[in-house]
C-alpha cells in the first residue's frame, strides 16, 4: 500500500517538477513547483517524517513559492523572450543530463544499504519510548543540535537584513535632512516672514 | 521502499532541476526555481535515508537545509528585484552589468 502510494506520487512530483522546467509563463512554473512541493510533502509523510512534511508545506508553499509569485507578477516579464535560445541550448543541456541521469541510475538501481549496527538516533527507539516525531527532533534540535540550530537562526537573520538592505531604495523613501546643505544656506536664499 | 527509490527519484529530480538550469537562459527566476527544485531533491535523499537506516539525523539536517534554501530565495529575489529596476530585463546576458 506505503509503496504503491510512493510510486503514484513521485510520479506526480517528477511530471509537475517537468512542467516547472519546460512551461513558457512563469506564472505557471510556479504553480507546478507548488504542487511538486506538496507532493513531496506527501512523500515524507510516508516516510514517517511528519514534522519536516509539515515544514516543508509552511516554509515552501507559504514563503518561498508566495515570494516567487509576488516577483513574478511585479517583473512582468516578456514571455516570448523567455523562450529564446531555448533550442540553443537545449540538445547539449539534454545529452549531458541523460549521461549523468543514467550513470545516477545504473549505481543505484540495485544499492543496498543494510544497517548493520546503528551508531545514530534511532528512530524506533524513540517510538518505543513514547516520543513521536516531532517530540524526538525537537529532543535533539535543542540539546546536541544547538550550536547548528543557533547558527542557522542567525543565518536567517543575515538574510533577511540582506534582502531589506538591497531591496531598499534610499532616494525614493526617505526625507530626512542634510545637515550640510542646512549650514551652507546664504543668507539670501533665506525665506523670511515679513 | 528501498533506499534505491529514493534515490532514483531524487536523482531524476536533481536532473530536471540541473536541466533547468541549462535551458532557462532568458529567466533568472526560472534558474533560481530550478536550484530550490535541486534542494528538494536533496532533502528527499535525506528523509529518504533517515526512514531506511532507521536514523534521526538525515531529518535534523533536513531542517538545516530548509533554512538555506528560504534564506537563498529570499537574498536572490532581492537581487533580482534590483536588477531589473535598474536594467529592465532578467536575462543571463546582461547579468555582467551586476558590476556596476
Amino acid at each position: 500500500m506505503t509503496s504503491t502510494l510512493f510510486y503514484i506520487f513521485s510520479t506526480i512530483t517528477i511530471l509537475s517538477s517537468f512542467f516547472v522546467v519546460f512551461s513558457s509563463n512563469p506564472v505557471h512554473s510556479v504553480l507546478f513547483l507548488i504542487f511538486s512541493f506538496f507532493n513531496v510533502a506527501i512523500i515524507f509523510l510516508l516516510s514517517d517524517a511528519e514534522f519536516l512534511a509539515m515544514t516543508l508545506v509552511i516554509v515552501y508553499v507559504g514563503a518561498v513559492a508566495v515570494l516567487f509569485l509576488f516577483v513574478v507578477m511585479m517583473l512582468n516579464i516578456n514571455e516570448v523572450l523567455v523562450k529564446e535560445g531555448f533550442l540553443k541550448y537545449f540538445p547539449l543541456g539534454l545529452l549531458l543530463i541523460s549521461v549523468f541521469l543514467t550513470e545516477l541510475i545504473v549505481v543505484f538501481k540495485d544499492l543496498e544499504f543494510f544497517n548493520s549496527n546503528n551508531t545514530g538516533i534511532s528512530i524506533s527507539n524513540l517510538l518505543n519510548q513514547g516520543h513521536e516525531n516531532t517530540k524526538s527532533l525537537g529532543l535533539f534540535l535543542y540539546t546536541d543540535f544547538f550550536i547548528i540550530f543557533q547558527i542557522s537562526g542567525y543565518l536567517l537573520l543575515v538574510a533577511m537584513i540582506g534582502a531589506i538592505v538591497l531591496a531598499h531604495d534610499n532616494k525614493l523613501s526617505l526625507k530626512s535632512q542634510n545637515i550640510l546643505k542646512q549650514k551652507q544656506v546664504k543668507k539670501d536664499e533665506l525665506i523670511k516672514l515679513k | 521502499m528501498t533506499s534505491s527509490n529514493y534515490l532514483i527519484l531524487s536523482a531524476i529530480i536533481f536532473s530536471i532541476g540541473f536541466l533547468g538550469i541549462f535551458i532557462n537562459r532568458k529567466n533568472i527566476i526560472s534558474i533560481l526555481m530550478s536550484i530550490e527544485l535541486m534542494l528538494l531533491a536533496t532533502n528527499i535523499n535525506f528523509v529518504g535515508f533517515s526512514n531506511t537506516l532507521d536514523d534521526l539525523f538525515g531529518q535534523i539536517f533536513a531542517l538545516f537545509i530548509l533554512v538555506v534554501a528560504a534564506a537563498e530565495a529570499a537574498i536572490g529575489l532581492a537581487i533580482l528585484t534590483i536588477f531589473f529596476k535598474k536594467s529592465g530585463s532578467i536575462s543571463i546576458d546582461t547579468i555582467n552589468k551586476l558590476k556596476g
